[in-house]
């Protein structure tokens, strides 16, 4: 039967439209290569080209590192913790909060890396290396508020099973010593997991330093040369790393997470707290990731190559799936403790939504799944840098309530209200900005001491892809070299 | 005769491979040769026997190691040193394989790490053999023949599409 051309009216110009929106897959990284001379050196130029710009910058950083950071802390430790807001009913304060936070914003490496590493995700290629530093970067600074919170740090060998005349031994049943065993793990395993693939680049900018650099390159390239031996070594040890990072990362979290579901608190004893931590952390992950590669793209030279709107495409919509998986188990979480109906659970949940911390709920909801879920199905949106980096920004700044809500507000609204008082931050505000500052701080200093771009691993990408004729088009083709 | 090392370098795997299909066929072993690159390329592209690795190995045996660690902390040291809370038991298992779990990745990681210092040999900051246009992109074929026949195998590898190929002496890298 011939169909009339009156059904399709419009279509030719909608068909034309289509084809122009067609992604050409020349524009894409693995199918656009260079000379791998000239990427070793687009990314010796990235990481030797330093304006006064940067230096300000890091002078700025530097020196709220030295007031915020080594100064607050040192006048705490000086005074004690009564210079911190904690006190009855909440001792947990943003030092806590900040622990949970840095472990959140530490698990887009892995994520990145090792889970993407393992589905041979190809878009990971260029930008696994930052991922992976903020993973080691977010670890120091939540190991950092864990000694803040201790207060009497100088005892925290206390918390390690050295036998001793002290009659003091860790309790392996309690979730803060699980909580050691795994940052201490997850530490190690993801600052190995970051060096190893990072061997060959040394070797690389040690080819191509002079100098104290090239001292610098030439101690930590190890002596690596590029044989066959080396390559299977490395490679072998990657993906034993790849795949054995992935359970440790989600222990983590959940270990965490287990701090507050471990005990019959309202709002804190759920036993889908585990999963929900993990997605929590890797909803600010990702947006945390999404803000460095804006940074990187813009402010580090030659970036635009390496980094593409099709990475932030790709990010984006991990993004937009994370947000749905973390919506799904935030709802899961809320409705199962009211629907209970517990008096006290109650009463923290009206205080929620109506108490004097309401507006950091709403903007929870607003931050974490409102404004992701809408605005990241739109690809214009997931393809300009601009946009995601502020959706991820604005998805770190609801994670943080989040963390806030769980901690000093839950701890406050308890089942004794004549106890309610709430948080106050007086000193950790400082400490605080003192953490920023030095993740800052180290990322800043990892941009010029190191390749932020694994070359090696984009080259190998690079090679592995083709354009294959089918038809009258050319289809992207990837051939399995492993 | 004295041996003398040749370095042939390839811009491509193509070429490399044939060199090496060269090499053997003039009777030079795999032994003698050493192939480097700035990328992993698979021993097959090259028709160069598996490398042997000891990483994955070490890998099981520092898990197993982790395990015993973590039963040892579990249910060994409680009872030197027992933490009497709230009429729990002493070794309790549900944490307990928390305690495991962890340790049992934690000493499989530090062993991957470890293995691939060992069976590397890293550090090594000895002279080697090594030229920088490798991390540029270039395959190097490294091999050692006898010094007389180093024109005939010079010869060889150029018609086979080497770049170039010279006596090479190990050099701080």
């Amino acid at each position: 039967m011939a169909v009339s051309s009156k059904y399709f009216s419009g279509s030719e110009k909608a068909h034309e439209e289509h084809h122009e929106e067609e992604h050409d897959p020349r524009e894409s990284l693995m199918f656009d290569p260079l000379p791998r001379g000239v990427m070793n050196q687009m990314v010796m130029e990235s990481m030797l080209t330093t304006s006064w710009k940067f230096w300000v910058v890091f002078g700025i950083l530097a020196f709220l590192v030295a007031t915020c950071f080594i100064y607050a802390w040192g006048y705490m430790i000086a005074k004690g913790l009564g210079v911190a807001g904690v006190m009855r009913p909440s001792y947990w304060g943003i030092f806590l909060v900040n622990t949970v936070f840095w472990i959140g914003i530490s698990h887009a490496g892995t994520f990145i890396s090792a889970i993407l590493r393992v589905m041979k995700a190809e878009f990971r290629r260029p930008f696994t290396r930052a991922a992976e530093l903020m993973t080691t970067f977010g670890l120091v600074q939540a190991g950092a508020s864990i000694f803040m919170h201790l207060g009497r740090v100088w005892l925290a060998y206390w918390l390690f099973p050295i036998p001793n005349e002290r009659q003091l031994w860790p309790n392996f049943h309690s979730p803060l010593m699980w909580d050691l065993l795994a940052i201490t793990t997850y530490v190690l395993g993801s600052t190995m997991y970051l060096f190893l693939p990072l061997i060959p680049d040394l070797a690389m900018a040690r080819d191509r330093s002079t100098g104290w650099r090239k001292t610098w390159f030439k101690i930590l390239a190890l002596g690596f040369r590029g044989t066959e031996g080396e390559w299977r070594h490395l490679t072998t040890a990657m993906n034993i790393f790849a795949f054995a990072i992935i359970p440790v990362m989600f222990s983590v979290h959940t270990i965490v997470s287990w701090d507050f579901a471990m005990a019959m608190r309202p709002g804190w004893s759920s036993t889908v707290f585990g999963p929900y931590f993990v997605l929590g952390a890797l909803h600010s992950g990702m947006g945390a990731v999404a803000v460095v590669l804006f940074i990187m793209r813009y402010t580090m030279k030659h970036m635009d190559y390496f980094i593409r709107k099709e990475h932030f495409d790709a990010l984006g919509k991990l993004m937009l799936i994370v947000t749905f998986a973390y919506t799904y188990f935030f709802f899961n979480d809320y409705i199962v403790q009211w629907y209970g109906g517990d008096r006290a659970t109650d009463n923290l949940l009206h205080w929620l939504e109506e108490g004097p911390m309401a507006w950091m709920f709403y903007q929870l909801l607003l931050f974490n799944l409102a404004i992701p879920a809408l605005t990241l199905w739109n690809k214009k949106i997931r393809q300009t840098p601009w946009l995601l980096a502020l959706i991820g920004l604005i998805i770190n700044l609801g994670m943080y309530w989040e963390r806030y809500l769980i901690i000093p507000v839950m701890l406050t609204i308890n089942r004794m209200p004549f106890t309610w008082k709430l948080y106050e931050p007086r000193i950790e505000i400082f400490l605080t900005i003192g953490t920023f500052s030095l993740f800052l701080l180290f990322y800043l200093a990892a941009s010029r001491l190191i390749p932020l771009i694994p070359v090696w691993e984009v080259q190998e990408g690079q090679m592995t892809h083709s354009l294959r004729k089918v038809g009258k088009t050319h289809v992207p083709t990837i051939s399995e070299f492993e | 005769m004295a041996d003398t090392t040749l370095l042939a370098l390839f811009e491509d795997i193509d070429p490399a491979a044939d060199a090496i299909e060269k090499l053997h066929e003039m009777g030079v072993t795999d032994d003698r040769i050493n192939v480097i690159s700035g990328v992993p390329v698979m021993h097959k592209m090259l028709g160069r026997p598996h490398p042997w690795t000891n990483v994955s190995r070490l890998a099981l045996g520092g898990a197993v190691a982790g395990f015993c660690f973590g039963l040892f902390l579990n249910y060994g040291t409680p009872l030197l040193y027992s933490v009497p809370v709230g009429g729990q038991y002493i070794t309790p298992v549900p944490p307990g394989m928390i305690l495991i779990f962890e340790m049992t990745m934690l000493f499989a990681l530090l062993s991957t790490f470890l293995g691939v210092f060992l069976d590397s040999y890293f550090p090594n900051y000895r002279p080697l053999d090594y030229v920088p246009q490798i991390s540029d992109g270039k395959i190097g074929v490294f091999f050692k023949v006898p010094q007389d026949d180093q024109q005939k195998f010079t010869d060889a590898l150029n018609q086979v599409g080497a770049e170039s190929v010279e006596p090479h002496e190990a050099r701080q890298l």
